[in-house]
């Protein structure tokens, strides 16, 4: 069956014709083209379809598309200003905190929802939050130096 | 995945109504339920979305001073919230152990509690607190205790038509303690291969008035450890009390063998889990379990 | 070239972000799961449900029917292979016989997981439903599921044809034991007898899987002409070529591979999974066709796990701690199609040690599991974690420090190697060194509530060289824009181009690089084998002195000299005359467009190895009560000749140690009796999260390879092979127990403390 779903994502206003059964990430993939969010497990065991609902870091994979209406949804295409990487972003673009890239957008993601809530977090407190996020090429040590990095360029603001 | 209708009332009256198809289900945060549909093992015809309906998604302070948390609350509101902090911290701490940080914003405490597994990470502490499970269906509104609930793997109590509307939490009584660990290969993202959780409520003079021992992921359903409790009440804690007292779990425990863990594993966890965290509740008390141990 | 010290370049050797970057943290990197093409319809694969059973007939009348449906492929749409069919691949090539059963089984089936059909349909759910139409009857078989049980005389066979290689005279019957490998000199059991001491470990390592967060995914059109474009992840564009080219009975010139950006392969993506199934569909069906693996299918069957493990291992030194012996039985599970070579495994555990008498033998043994494919050092983990226990194990026998042992034992530049030949040019002294004088050796342990210990291991792996080839055309603006043949797995495009920049003189920004299709570039190797970084490098040396070859042509006659008589520094040609004339790259390629592209062309062929060596020392804390193993510090010393890019470096050694903690204590496969796997999620199946692992310290020391650019060596497998064992020797040390089975699960180890604590 199909149906039509119009949620908020990025700041925009978005309509789209989904499958009744479609999960948010499959809307946001396969009916709105933002593919920056991954399938690695469909489950919520691995964290790389992490998006933010309402500033909160959530699996979109364990949300059905028809949830959506009413919440402010950001994927990572929505962080970056124009050419301007988030701080987040940008330290990991430094630290060398990305490698084959697929779980970065969750990380990035997770990342800010814990610096907006936690300006300055200690390193459990930053392992902490991304620990529903599986990273398996960087060993995780650069990943939360960049975030250490940006909280440090965020709160210097 | 089957096809599904989804439905998402605004009151209680319209939720009952619509669980009255037989193959209705409640969706509150989905991390269960969507990956249970996804995998074919739970087929759904209607999905019944609770998380507009006022009564279940308030944490709710109780004139006598408990607390009714709403169904539909989340794992993380409810390990910030203050009134739960305060009075029931081991619920607190137990709402951080469901999954990762996304699965904790999304996951709801009654849909822990209706998931109906025996690893149900916010149970044993809850038990220990002496919860009771309002219910609302046709005819009106049920209160039971939260333990009564469970009849087996993914089987509660709740019938056709029915909804779990809070989790009622009685004031914490006097010089009482509640604490809830759980063993996990991994420190987050994975489910208990056992957990106990743990009430002890002293006399005025520091002798055990009352203990609640309860089980997780080693029985069909979360368990309460009779023996255990029994060991414990009308003694002083010692280190020796503590540590006997965990064989008493280990035996009123039934686990057993799957691929994260044998029974027999279970058992020794279970043994040491629940002596941990009555020394945790004596810690909580102010006890000093070396100076009683002499 | 000798190679120099990287304070002596401008942009190798410097801490650069990678060039690709941006698009991975704005999410605009492109993996195949993300492309759409206008008509493209989706593929699902049905899989056997049995771990070995006959297939009698396979029926698709009924799914073919289903509304939606476009096209349904089994086996029979394929040329069957004849047994031994190889395409070219490193040492022993690829059996097509087995990678063609790998994506569609034929026959008969040999694991729960095995596709047997496939089918594309308008959309996942319709694909889905047809799947449950298609009537495929099955013989069940019994099933053989472990080493030990397949190995035995009287096991029911796999495969009828398997006759054991390297047997003499050769066996009469069939049996699961694909080959056997013998590595010997001098006489072992004599020195095993005469020793002062000797010791002997038996280690049993269960399968587990390279972890790759993103499941295998392939995109697949086919034109009008019937040229078919494949949109693929892969490690080995034009192995997956030729894979595709096989099955399909194509030729190669009639289809093109296109390498997207992959999610991670660790070895599990140099095989095709599914990608020459998505061409047939496409072909049938006249649309684009996109097969995406879940995550269950990745873990049960659909993808090559790497190998389980029995491994039993005797050393024995003199009483002045001198090796006089190491023996070694390596009994390695291919899964369920035979052609696993033990080979270098074998030869990489015992490489770093001295020894007169040495004798090594390997055998490939078929199961009912997944064909097992290659992870990061192939083998080298399982036998590291048999060899390392033993020396470790040896040295508290002999009451020698573990670090001292290793000192007197040391294979150095010019010792023999297992394989007979000396050594080229080895670092391993000078890590040793190092690791001795480090705070992580010196340190004293700090204690806690609980028991801690301390470990070293080392590690060995060889690598391999094979082809790489890149061009680099000159842009009107005078730019490098190079086309590399390899993948982008560790972060290549970001040393290439500093190699490239390099050489041009040019800052690295200047460089536009990108990895070429199979159509676009020239035939290179996969990325594996840490080969990528040293072999490509000597590739685009090659390819940019050839451009700037022919930029000083153009230029000398712009500046009307001789080009023997140009200099050329920083992006400019300029006559050595005094105060003569210059020109830039950019003003040369503006005044000379028109006179044709400057293409330099560069191909590396065997190139030296440069092998990889490692020494890792962690601290463990040890819960006797419930069996969980926290390491508390880990810090990995690696020669890596010259580090292109440290940054690169440390999280190529980083990533590696975690995975390699996952293996030793978490990750491993729990078949069931009926050769199910009972963990197939990432719930079940635990890799490390972030709370996990520590923070690992990279400590990387430079002795540079004679004849190879840069001196570089491989860097990205070796740092796998020594943590299970390093972990272990660790626990040994806090709790006197040996942890013989891998993963070193918390149960394991409560087992193993209550069995010590057993009168």
């Amino acid at each position: 069956m199909n149906t039509l779903i119009t949620c908020t994502v990025n700041g925009e206003e978005r309509t789209a014709l989904a499958d009744t059964r479609d999960t948010l990430l499959e809307l946001l993939r396969d009916r709105l083209g933002l593919t920056g969010a991954k399938e690695g497990c469909g489950n919520g065991n691995c964290g790389t379809c992490t998006v933010l609902i309402d500033g909160a870091a959530v699996c979109s994979c364990l949300m059905l598309a028809q949830e959506a209406p009413g919440h402010d949804i950001l994927t990572i295409e929505g962080l970056a200003k124009a050419d301007t990487l988030h701080p987040i972003q940008q330290a990991i673009v430094e630290s060398g905190g990305t490698q084959c890239g697929f779980c970065t957008p969750g990380i990035v993601l997770s990342a800010k929802a814990l610096l907006d809530a936690n300006a300055l977090p200690t390193d459990a407190e930053i392992r902490h939050a991304i620990a529903g996020n599986l990273c398996r090429c960087t060993g995780y040590g650069k990943i939360v130096e960049a975030i250490h990095s940006a909280a440090t360029t965020l709160a210097g603001r | 995945m089957q096809d599904f209708v989804y439905e998402r009332p605004q009151t209680m009256a319209q939720a009952v109504a619509l669980l009255r198809r037989g193959d209705a289900r409640v969706l509150a945060g989905g991390t269960d339920l969507i990956a249970q549909m996804r995998e074919g093992r739970r087929s759904v015809g209607c999905i019944v979305d609770i998380k507009r309906i006022g009564e279940l998604t308030g944490i709710l302070p109780l004139p006598e001073g408990g607390v009714a948390i709403g169904a539909a609350v989340t794992a993380a509101t409810v390990s910030r919230s203050s009134p739960i902090a305060a009075n029931f911290p081991a619920v607190a701490r137990a709402a951080r152990l469901i999954g990762g940080v996304q699965v904790q914003n999304r996951a709801s405490l009654g849909g822990n509690i209706c998931n109906a597994a025996p690893s149900a990470d916010a149970v044993p502490a809850l038990v220990c607190h002496a919860a009771e499970a309002r219910i609302a269906g046709p005819t009106g509104t049920r209160q039971l205790p939260l333990e009564t609930l469970f009849i087996g793997p993914g089987k509660t109590t709740i019938e056709r038509g029915e909804l779990l509307v809070s989790i009622v939490l009685p004031p914490p009584s006097a010089r009482s303690a509640v604490a809830y660990l759980r063993f996990t290969p991994r420190r987050e993202m994975d489910i208990a291969i056992a957990g106990a959780g743990t009430y002890l409520r002293l006399d005025q003079g520091g002798v055990i008035a009352e203990a609640r021992v309860t089980l997780a992921s080693v029985g069909p359903t979360p368990m309460r450890a009779p023996l255990a409790e029994q060991r414990l009440v009308g003694e002083r804690p010692t280190r020796a009390l503590l540590a006997e007292v965990g064989r008493c779990a280990a035996r009123d425990a039934r686990p057993i063998s799957d691929t994260r863990g044998s029974a027999d594993y279970r058992r020794s966890l279970i043994a040491v889990l629940t002596m941990r965290a009555l020394g945790d509740c004596c810690g909580q008390l102010g006890m000093d379990l070396e100076a009683s141990s002499k | 070239m000798a190679p120099k010290p990287s304070s002596a370049y401008q942009i190798v050797g410097k801490r650069l972000p990678r060039v690709d970057a941006k698009e991975r943290v704005t999410g605009q990197a492109l993996y195949p799961a993300d492309l759409t093409i206008p008509g493209m319809v989706h593929a699902k694969l049905l899989r056997s449900p049995h771990a070995h059973a006959r297939i009698r007939s396979i029926d698709v009348a009924r799914a073919q029917a289903l509304k939606g449906v476009l096209a349904v492929v089994t086996a029979a749409d394929f040329p069957e292979l004849p047994v031994g069919a190889t395409i070219p691949m490193g040492e022993t090539g690829y059996d097509m016989w087995m990678i063609a059963a790998v994506n569609l089984a034929r026959g008969k089936v040999h694991w729960v997981g095995q596709p047997v059909a496939g089918v594309a349909a308008v959309d996942v759910h319709v694909a889905e439903a047809a799947l449950a139409l298609i009537e495929v009857d099955y013989e069940p078989l019994p099933a053989v599921l472990d080493i030990a049980a397949a190995m035995d005389p009287v096991a029911p066979v796999l495969h009828e044809h398997v006759f054991t290689k390297g047997v003499e005279p050769r066996p009469r019957a069939p049996s699961n034991v694909g080959s056997r490998t013998v590595i010997a000199r001098g006489n072992v059991a004599r020195a095993l007898e005469g020793a002062a001491a000797r010791q002997r470990i038996r280690v049993e390592v269960d399968t587990a899987h390279q972890g790759y967060l993103e499941p295998q995914a392939v995109v697949a059109q086919v034109d009008a002409n019937g040229f078919a474009t494949v949109w693929a992840s892969t490690q080995a564009q034009f192995t997956a070529e030729l894979m595709i080219a096989r099955m399909l009975g194509m030729a190669q010139s009639r289809l093109k591979v296109v390498p997207l950006e992959i999610g991670g392969g660790f070895g599990g993506k140099i095989a095709i999974h599914g990608e020459a199934v998505a061409v047939r569909l496409a072909q049938k069906c006249g649309r684009p066709v996109k097969l995406t693996l879940t995550r269950e299918e990745v873990l049960q069957g659909g993808s090559g796990p790497p190998a389980g493990a029995l491994i039993d291992v005797a050393v024995a030194a003199d009483d002045g701690g001198r090796l006089v012996a190491i023996e070694g039985t390596y009994c390695m599970d291919a899964g369920g199609l035979p052609g696993l070579s033990p080979s270098l495994l074998m030869q990489a555990s015992a490489a770093l040690y001295q020894t007169p008498n040495l004798h090594l033998q390997g055998y490939d043994v078929v199961t009912n599991k997944p064909r097992t494919e290659a992870y990061r050092g192939p083998g080298g983990i399982q036998a590291a974690f048999a060899m390392e226990q033993a020396m470790d194990a040896l040295c508290q026998r002999l009451d020698l420090d573990p670090l001292e042992f290793r000192k007197r034992n040391a294979a150095v530049t010019g010792s023999t190697m297992p394989i007979g030949t000396p050594f080229p040019s080895i670092g391993l002294t000078t890590i040793l060194q190092c690791v001795g004088e480090h705070p992580c050796w010196t340190d004293p342990l700090t204690q806690g509530r609980l028991p801690r210990g301390r470990g070293l291991a080392l590690g060995y792996w060889r690598g391999t060289s094979m082809t790489s080839a890149g061009h680099i055309t000159i842009t009107g603006d005078g730019r490098p824009m190079v086309t590399m043949g390899a993948i982008d797995l560790s972060g290549t495009r970001t040393t290439m181009a500093q190699v490239v920049a390099e050489e041009f003189g040019v800052p690295i920004s200047d460089i536009h690089i990108s990895t070429g299709d199979t159509k676009s570039v020239g035939y290179s190797d996969g990325a594996a084998g840490s080969r990528v970084a040293r072999t490509m490098t000597a590739a685009l040396i090659e390819a940019s002195r050839d451009a700037l070859a022919q930029l000083a042509g153009r230029a000398a006659e712009k500046l009307q000299c001789r080009a023997e008589d140009l200099s050329y520094a920083r992006g400019v040609f300029r006559s050595r005359q005094i105060g003569g004339p210059a020109i830039s790259l950019a003003e040369l390629m503006q005044a000379t467009l028109t006179d044709g592209a400057v293409v330099g062309r560069g191909v590396s062929t065997k190139l030296p190895l440069g092998v990889e060596i490692g020494a890792h020392v962690c601290d463990v804390e040890v819960d006797t009560a419930t069996g969980q193993v926290t390491v508390l510090r880990y810090t990995a010393f690696q020669d890596v000749g010259l580090a292109l890019n440290p940054a690169a470096v440390e999280g190529q050694i980083e990533g590696s140690v975690v995975q390699g903690l996952g293996w030793a204590l978490t990750e491993g496969f729990d078949y069931g009796p009926d050769g199910r796997l009972r963990n197939a999620s990432l719930l079940d199946y635990r890799m490390p999260t972030a709370l996990d692992v520590p923070k690992i310290e990279c400590v990387i020391v430079e002795t540079p390879v004679p004849n190879v650019p840069y001196g570089v060596r491989g860097v990205g497998e070796v740092p796998i092979v020594p943590p299970a064992a390093c972990v272990a020797n660790a626990i040994a040390r806090a709790t006197g127990v040996r942890l013989t089975r891998m993963p070193m699960t918390p149960e394991r180890v409560l087992s193993a403390l209550e069995a010590l604590a057993r009168p």
